[in-house]
This record gives C-alpha cells, sequence and structure tokens, in this order.
C-alpha cells in the first residue's frame, strides 16, 4: 500500500491463510455446492421449496387475525417472576444487576474477545434486511377487517383478503426497516472494500466484538424509551392496556440502569486485567459467580429484618470468633516445623467436630447448628493445611480463604434462621424464568462437585468407593427424573425444620442435583478413562501426592475431553425443570402453559406464550453452546 | 559368573563409593508369570548403569520397580538407605529422590513446557514460584531449548519433548535418574540431541540406570553395562570387557545381532 494513503495504514488486507477453501464467487459457489449434479440439484430445489413453504407457515401463525400476542405482552411480568410482590420488586432488580455487573466484569476481566471485521457485520445487517424482505413477501396478504371490527368473510365463509399489492404498501414499515438494514450493510461493505493498485481486495478492519454487543443491546435499550410499544399490564389486579405509548417507566428505568452498570463494570474489569491485581480480581470474580446464586437467592426470597439484639449478642461475635481465631489456628498449623502436631491436631478437630453432631442428635448438650458446621469446616481445614506449609503468601491463602468462607456460612446461616417478610403464603411466591434459571443453575452448580467425586469413586482403586459409586449411579440412572423429584417433595419436608416455607423448592433442589449428578459422573468417567497409563506414572515418578494427581493432571485433561457431554447435560439440566410444574411449582413453562390461559381476559390462550418460551429457551442454549465452541477451541491448544 | 566379583572387579574409580541403589534377590511376577527372577546389583553413587537385553526380558520391569511403579513380590530395594515397602512416606521420598524418562515422554498436554517442569517444586519441594521458575529456566538452558518454554508439548518435536521431560526430572533435583529406552521412540535424527543432553548428565556425576539399545552411548559413558534376559541378570561388566570378550554365550548372540 502506498504511503500517501492514510487509511490505507489503518485498514489491513485481508489474509488468505493457505489451508482455507479458495474463495469462489457467488455463481461458482452455487455450482459448486449446490447444482453439482442432476440429483444435488433436485435436492437443492426441493429443500428450497420446503424451507419456503415452513417459513410461510410460521408467518402466517405469527401474523394471523387469531394471534392473541397481547396476551404475552400483559404477562411478561408472570413470565419472568410469576407472582413476585410489587412492593418488593426491587430485589429483583438488584439480583440481577449484581448478575449484570458480574458479567461485565468477567468480560473484562478474562480474555481479549477480539473483533468482528466490519464486513461480517455488514453481512450480518444485509442478511437481516434481506430476511425481512422475504418475509413480507412470502406471507400471506392479511385478511380484511370491517367497520365492526369483525373480518369480512366471502358467501362461503372463509376470510376475505387484501389484494398483493395492498398487502405490500400496508407493510410499509417492514420494507422500510428492510431498506434501512440493507442501505447500512451496503454502505459499510464498499466502505471496507476499496480498489486498491486497480484491484479489488477485501480489506479488513475489525470492531471489538464487546463493544458491538453492548451497542447493540444499548440500541434495544433505548428503544424502549422511543417506540411506542405500548403499555400493557395487570396493575394491582386489573388489567391495563394502553397503546401508543412507551412501555412503563418502571421497566425503562432499570433496564437502562442494567445497561450502564454492564458498561462500567466492563471497563472496570478492563483496568483490572491491566493491574497487577489481575490473579486476585479472576480468582474473585470466580468465587463470586459460584456463590451468588446461593447470596441472591435470599436477597430475591428473604428480607433482612434481622433481630439485631442477637445479631449483636450472638451471631456476629460467633462469626468473628471462628473466623479470627480459627485463622490463627491455620496459620499455626502451617508452620514449617509443624511435623506430626499438625496431623494429630486435625484429626482430633474432626473427632471433635463429629461428636458434636452425635451429641446434638441425643441432646446430651446444647450447641448452635451454625458452630458445629463451623467446627466441621475448621477441621477440614485443618486437615488441608499442610499442602500449605511453606512461604507466607501460602499460608495467608489459606487464612483468607477460611476468613471469606467464615463470612459467608456464617451470613448464610443467619439469614435462613430469620424469618422472611416476603409474602410467601401462595405457592405461586416465585416462579416463571426466574425459577426455571435459578433452580437450573444451582442444581449445576451443586451437582458438578458431587459427579466429579461419583466419577473418581467410580474409577478408584478401592473396591468399596467403587461399589457405591457405581450402585449410586445405575440406581439413579435407571429412574425417570420425575419419579426422584416426586419422592424428594414428599420425603424432604420429613427433614425441614418446622415453619420452612421453601420446602416443595428444597426438595427439588436435592433431587434434582442428586439426579444430574449421576449423569455427571457418566460422562467425566468418560473423560477419566482417555487419559493415558503414562500420565498417571509421570505425575507419580515426580512425586505428586495422589489428590494432586488428579486435581492437576487428571481432572484438567478428562473435564477438558468431555466438555461436549458436559455441556449436553447442562443444556439438558435446564430445560428439564419444566418438569417441576409436576410437583407444584409454577415453572416458566407451567405459566405459559397454564397460568396465562386461565386468566380471564386472556381464556385459553395458550399458543403464543409457549412459542415465546420455546425461542426463550432456545436463545439461552444457543448462548451456552456457542460458549461451549468457544471454551473447546480455546483449551484445546493444549492438545495439539 | 560370580556377579559380585564382576561388579568390584569392574570399577576402581566406585569402589569407595556408597551404595546408591540396592537389589537383593528382587522378584517380580504378573500373575503366574515370572518377570524378574532373583535380580541382585548394587548401583554406586555417581554411576552410569547401562541395562540392555532382548526384548520381554524384564529391564522395564525391573527399572519400574525402583520407584515403585510395580511393586515387587519377594527381595529388597534399598534406594539412598530407604527401603521400598508399602509404607507410604518411604514411597514419596523415593520418589522425590529419583527422577524418571519414559519411552513416550509422558508429558503433561494440558500444561505449558513451564508449567510441566514446575509443577512438582512447587507442589512437592513447595519452592516458591519465581524461584521454581528461574530454575526451569535454567534447566531448559542446560537442555539446549530455552526458547520453548512458553509451548505446549504438543507444539514440540519429539526430541525437544524428551528434554523437556528429562528437565522435569531435574527439576526435583533428584540423586538418581532412571531412563526407560529415552530414544527409542524418536526418529534418528533426533536420538542424537537427546543422547548429548545425557552424556552432559552422566559428566555431571549424578547415579544414572539407564535402558538402552545405543550401544555407542553404552561404550562411551557407562561405568558398567549389565546384561538381563528372560527376567535374570545374565552378565556385568566394563563396557571393555562386554564389548570385547563377553563370557557368557547368550549375551554374545545378543552383541552379534544388535551391533
Ligand atoms: N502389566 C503386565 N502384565 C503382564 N505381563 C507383563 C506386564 N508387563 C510386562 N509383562 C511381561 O513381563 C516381561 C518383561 O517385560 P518388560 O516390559 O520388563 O520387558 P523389557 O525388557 O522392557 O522389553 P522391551 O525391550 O520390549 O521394552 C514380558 O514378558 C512381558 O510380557
Ligand atoms: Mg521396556
Amino acid at each position: 500500500m502506498s504511503e500517501e494513503d492514510p487509511i490505507s495504514v489503518a485498514l489491513k488486507e485481508e489474509q488468505v491463510s493457505p489451508n482455507e477453501a479458495p474463495r469462489l464467487s457467488v455463481l461458482q459457489w452455487f455450482r459448486t455446492n449446490l447444482f453439482s449434479n442432476w440429483a444435488n440439484a433436485i435436492l437443492t430445489v426441493l429443500g428450497l421449496v420446503a424451507a419456503f413453504l415452513m417459513l410461510r407457515g410460521v408467518l402466517n401463525f405469527v401474523f394471523s387475525e387469531n394471534r392473541e400476542w397481547v396476551a404475552v405482552r400483559t404477562n411478561l411480568r408472570a413470565l419472568m417472576t410469576l407472582s413476585y410482590p410489587e412492593s418488593q420488586y426491587v430485589r429483583v432488580w438488584v439480583a440481577l444487576g449484581f448478575v449484570v455487573g458480574l458479567a461485565g466484569l468477567s468480560a473484562g476481566i478474562w480474555s481479549d474477545w477480539g473483533g468482528v471485521p466490519v464486513r461480517r457485520l455488514a453481512t450480518w445487517l444485509m442478511g437481516a434486511g434481506a430476511l425481512i424482505a422475504i418475509c413480507v413477501i412470502v406471507r400471506e396478504p392479511s385478511v380484511i377487517i370491517g367497520t365492526d371490527g369483525k373480518v369480512v368473510r366471502t358467501i362461503e365463509g372463509s376470510p376475505l383478503r387484501e389484494s398483493f399489492v395492498d398487502a405490500m404498501f400496508d407493510r410499509s414499515s417492514w420494507w422500510i426497516a428492510a431498506v434501512i438494514l440493507l442501505a447500512t450493510g451496503a454502505g459499510l461493505w464498499s466502505r471496507f472494500s476499496r480498489p486498491v493498485r486497480g484491484r479489488w481486495r477485501r480489506l479488513r478492519s475489525e470492531l471489538p466484538i464487546t463493544s458491538v454487543v453492548f451497542v447493540g443491546i444499548g440500541l434495544v435499550i433505548l428503544s424502549l424509551w422511543v417506540v411506542p410499544y405500548g403499555h400493557y399490564a395487570f396493575v394491582d389486579g386489573t388489567y391495563i392496556a394502553e397503546s401508543g405509548t412507551t412501555v412503563a417507566f418502571s421497566t425503562q428505568m432499570p433496564w437502562t440502569v442494567m445497561w450502564v452498570l454492564l458498561g462500567l463494570a466492563f471497563l472496570v474489569g478492563r483496568f483490572l486485567r491491566s493491574s497487577r491485581y489481575v490473579g486476585m480480581a479472576k480468582g474473585g470474580s470466580n468465587m463470586l459467580w459460584l456463590i451468588s446464586p446461593f447470596a441472591l437467592f435470599w436477597v430475591v426470597l428473604r428480607d433482612p429484618a434481622l433481630d439485631y439484639g442477637h445479631v449483636l449478642s450472638t451471631d456476629l461475635p460467633m462469626g468473628l470468633a471462628f473466623g479470627l481465631l480459627g485463622g490463627a489456628l491455620l496459620w499455626l498449623l502451617t508452620r514449617n516445623n509443624i511435623g506430626e502436631i499438625g496431623r494429630i491436631t486435625a484429626t482430633a478437630l474432626l473427632v471433635f467436630a463429629v461428636f458434636n453432631w452425635v451429641a446434638a442428635f441425643f441432646g446430651w448438650y446444647p450447641m448452635l447448628q451454625k458452630a458445629r458446621i463451623s467446627f466441621l469446616l475448621l477441621a477440614l481445614a485443618a486437615l488441608l493445611a499442610p499442602n500449605f506449609i511453606g512461604e507466607v503468601a501460602k499460608r495467608r491463602q489459606l487464612v483468607l480463604g477460611w476468613l471469606g468462607v467464615m463470612a459467608l456460612v456464617h451470613y448464610l446461616a443467619t439469614m435462613i434462621n430469620t424469618p422472611s417478610t416476603v409474602d410467601l403464603q401462595s405457592d405461586e411466591f416465585l416462579g416463571g424464568l426466574g425459577l426455571t434459571l435459578f433452580v437450573a443453575v444451582i442444581v449445576v452448580i451443586l451437582s458438578f462437585p458431587l459427579g466429579v467425586l461419583l466419577a473418581l469413586g467410580r474409577t478408584s482403586k478401592f473396591p468399596i468407593f467403587r461399589m457405591l459409586s457405581t450402585s449410586y449411579i445405575e440406581v439413579i440412572r435407571g429412574v425417570p427424573l420425575i419419579s426422584v423429584l416426586i419422592f424428594f417433595s414428599v420425603m424432604v419436608p420429613l427433614f425441614l425444620p418446622d415453619g420452612m416455607e421453601l420446602a416443595e423448592l428444597a426438595a427439588v433442589l436435592t433431587g434434582y442435583t442428586l439426579f444430574s449428578a449421576a449423569y455427571l459422573a457418566e460422562n467425566v468417567r468418560g473423560g477419566l478413562q482417555s487419559i493415558t497409563k503414562g500420565q498417571y506414572e509421570a505425575a507419580d515418578a515426580i512425586g505428586l501426592t495422589s489428590a494432586q494427581r488428579t486435581g492437576f493432571i487428571v481432572l484438567p485433561q478428562a473435564l477438558t475431553v468431555s466438555i461436549p457431554q458436559l455441556v449436553g447435560q447442562v443444556i439438558s439440566s435446564f430445560k428439564e425443570t419444566s418438569l417441576l410444574a409436576i410437583i407444584g411449582l409454577f415453572d416458566f413453562l407451567r405459566v405459559a402453559n397454564s397460568v396465562i390461559p386461565a386468566q380471564s381476559e386472556f381464556m385459553g390462550v395458550k399458543r403464543e406464550g409457549i412459542l415465546v418460551v420455546a425461542m426463550i429457551y432456545f436463545f439461552f442454549n444457543f448462548i451456552i453452546s456457542k460458549y461451549s465452541q468457544r471454551l473447546e477451541r480455546r483449551v484445546g491448544l493444549g492438545e495439539r | 559368573m560370580n556377579i559380585d566379583d564382576a561388579t568390584t572387579a569392574a570399577n576402581d574409580r566406585l569402589a569407595d563409593r556408597d551404595d546408591m541403589i540396592v537389589c537383593v534377590d528382587v522378584d517380580k511376577f504378573y500373575g503366574d508369570f515370572q518377570a524378574l527372577k532373583g535380580v541382585t546389583a548394587t548401583i554406586k553413587e555417581g554411576e552410569v548403569a547401562v541395562v540392555c537385553g532382548p526384548s520381554g526380558s524384564g529391564k522395564s520391569t525391573w527399572i519400574r520397580c525402583i520407584n515403585r511403579l510395580e511393586v515387587h513380590q519377594g527381595g529388597d530395594i534399598v534406594v539412598d538407605g530407604i527401603e521400598l515397602t508399602n509404607d507410604l512416606r518411604n514411597i514419596e521420598k523415593i520418589r522425590s529422590e529419583v527422577g524418571m524418562v519414559f519411552q513416550q515422554f509422558n508429558l503433561f498436554p494440558h500444561l505449558t513446557v513451564l508449567d510441566n517442569i514446575t509443577l512438582a517444586p512447587i507442589w512437592v519441594r513447595k519452592k516458591p514460584r519465581d524461584e521454581a521458575e528461574s530454575m526451569a529456566r535454567a534447566l531448559l538452558e542446560r537442555v539446549g531449548i530455552p526458547e520453548q518454554a512458553e509451548k505446549f508439548p504438543g507444539q514440540l518435536s519429539g526430541g525437544q519433548q524428551q528434554r523437556v521431560a528429562i528437565a522435569r526430572s531435574l527439576a526435583m533435583e533428584p540423586r538418581v535418574m532412571l531412563f526407560d529406552e529415552p530414544t527409542s521412540a524418536l526418529d534418528p535424527e533426533m536420538i542424537k540431541e537427546v543422547l548429548d543432553v545425557m552424556k552432559e548428565l552422566a559428566r555431571s556425576g549424578i547415579t544414572m540406570m539407564v535402558v538402552t539399545h545405543e550401544m555407542g552411548f553404552a561404550r562411551e559413558v557407562a561405568d558398567r553395562i549389565m546384561f538381563m534376559e528372560g527376567g535374570e541378570i545374565v552378565e556385568v561388566g566394563t563396557p571393555e570387557h562386554f564389548f570385547t570378550n563377553p563370557t557368557e554365550d547368550r549375551t554374545k548372540l545378543f552383541l552379534s545381532q544388535i551391533l
């Protein structure tokens, strides 16, 4: 490129790597891929016809005069959270804001997300424009609505449709959208393809993918402020329908805040990424991801209307005592010359901790459950301590980790023991997408470690572990999920303290986790079997303990190998949450399938809601599977 | 022939050294099949011992018994004064003193070269990361591939991988190195680079036990050559003795086939 051409400095020529198929012109591409011979040509034509008919069918369904999309519009909040009390809704936003902020932060801290070539963006825009145009043409002309508001019918009774030309005019706003998209796309396309030395070359200039996504979301949110989507809702049980206005302020504002939060958190993440604290920030954000579902659970379902006298006299001192004294003990246990004393102390602690539970069972002496849990955790930490002997930094890691765990455990335990102020009288206190996502996320997080342990047990060289894991896995896999859920919804309430309103949900989480763990275990086992004997021997030969061998050598490789199956398992866990309906919870699908059709305003209106639900399921699963492909590619680096 | 006579007569240089590996009447069974039949040998500190013999003679089995990758059923194995028993602590101690290099390299494919080397020093020897890394870089320098530290094993040639494997073992600062046919899986043009590293190691005075068919290497650096067949040590001697006038017919036959 010549030097007097300043733009070309920014524009790199697109590199065609040698093993990429040579670029074909559009016509050539059609000929080689679709019409290479007679059979191929016939298949292509048949495929096109089938696609055409399907598209037309879907469009006619969506735009049919029989559809009542207003049922979905009005019930958007019900689909998301069902009957969560309006006065407490800010908690849902706080929870969502936390997740959004964390997502932005992680996106900033983790990897470079790379860029999208502007030309690819242009292609997408043009593709979207073309798709709209095709849809507008393909769709059947609409029926004619008479002055009485009824469909005008022919004498035989079939609805009268407008002419094709009229239909095209009626759809002019769609045409405008299509043209804008096509024009923007084409403009970008030609702007980034310029003649270089007399020939047209492809030039490459990229936009950061994060900015594209951020701007895209921003445009959607902006449209909430300007586009007259109309305001449809149930307010205190009365049905409100205002067309021609924008959506309510209580929708516009929180989403805008979310968007700003996302951007700010991303910038903070970016900043951390280039600072000295990346390692800590990465660890911290991972930790937050793991614990946030549990913490947010209490944000959404509990009210911190605590008995502050009790908090100050008991809860807080106890938490501090465990944190500080336990931390000091762990600090001592990681001294260099601790030797045998460490093991003896840890064992003694473990015995004491277990004994506390036995004592509580028989009621020999009173000790708060919180304290019993803390002692058990302390014993486990003490058992882990030998791994952290050495430099100060490592010892500090253990102690800080301990403080974090204590803070979390005592926070949660205090919250759980406090009565909720959210009105949970009705069974439907939380439902819809909120419930579905919540159950799916918790089940995946909890069943993962359990599944890994089961897989390790099943491949262990100790027959007792092998037997236990194998029989567990086989029993669970021989039973349908529904029966597990029903079984637990009957059983779990027997073990819960009185007055715990979440019995049903707790039952689901337990049963579902145990179920999903068995399947995860089988997937992980597949990965474990792919690890060669040489890897074990090499790990032994350099002196790793068997726990280190498992943690550093075996599991990372096994999990990498089983990513596709694990993701499949995650996706099916997510989809099968729809079975929650059977034991009386109001999941996403059930809201569409039985809550909306039961409302007097929308009697029997079902299909619209179900279509929307299906699309949202698809959206989430599509993102999960895209992300897993990305993950596979990234970790695949080690396998080459 | 009396093996002990040959051992002592073999090498005056090592006569007054301490014993590093002592094997007495070691037996090893795979089911009914006896892979080692009363193997008895002593390897001195700083000695380079080459083990050779036909395929299936039990060379790998023996060398793998020394760091407990295989469990022997009869006899005693003592490494640097520590007896190999079922006591886990002894096994830990011996494994951190004995490095092993495998025919198939067995690098960890999901870790970079640097992480492969620093893993054990950090987690077994409890070294600070900086120290472990600078040592790892020094070792990579020593085996001649300082520029490969950030790559993954799959991105290296066989010869480079085997040199990383050697560096990985050396990172634990072992007193003994075991090599089980380290060059057998390599293309001919890569064998030399690995053998050069091993020769340099041999001169540095570390105790080495090497199973190999590379007779040139044996002739050049071995203090003693041990010939195995059918799970027994058949003949032991200095390289001159071994290559010029072997006493056993089976040794002669083996040498005639391999040379
Ligand atoms: N895991 C095992 N199970 C059963 N038999 C085995 C096992 N490993 C080795 N053997 C047998 O023990 C004998 C000695 O094997 P070893 O691998 O030690 O031979 P080697 O001398 O190293 O041979 P090569 O030069 O081919 O590597 C062989 O007959 C082999 O079949
Ligand atoms: Mg062998």
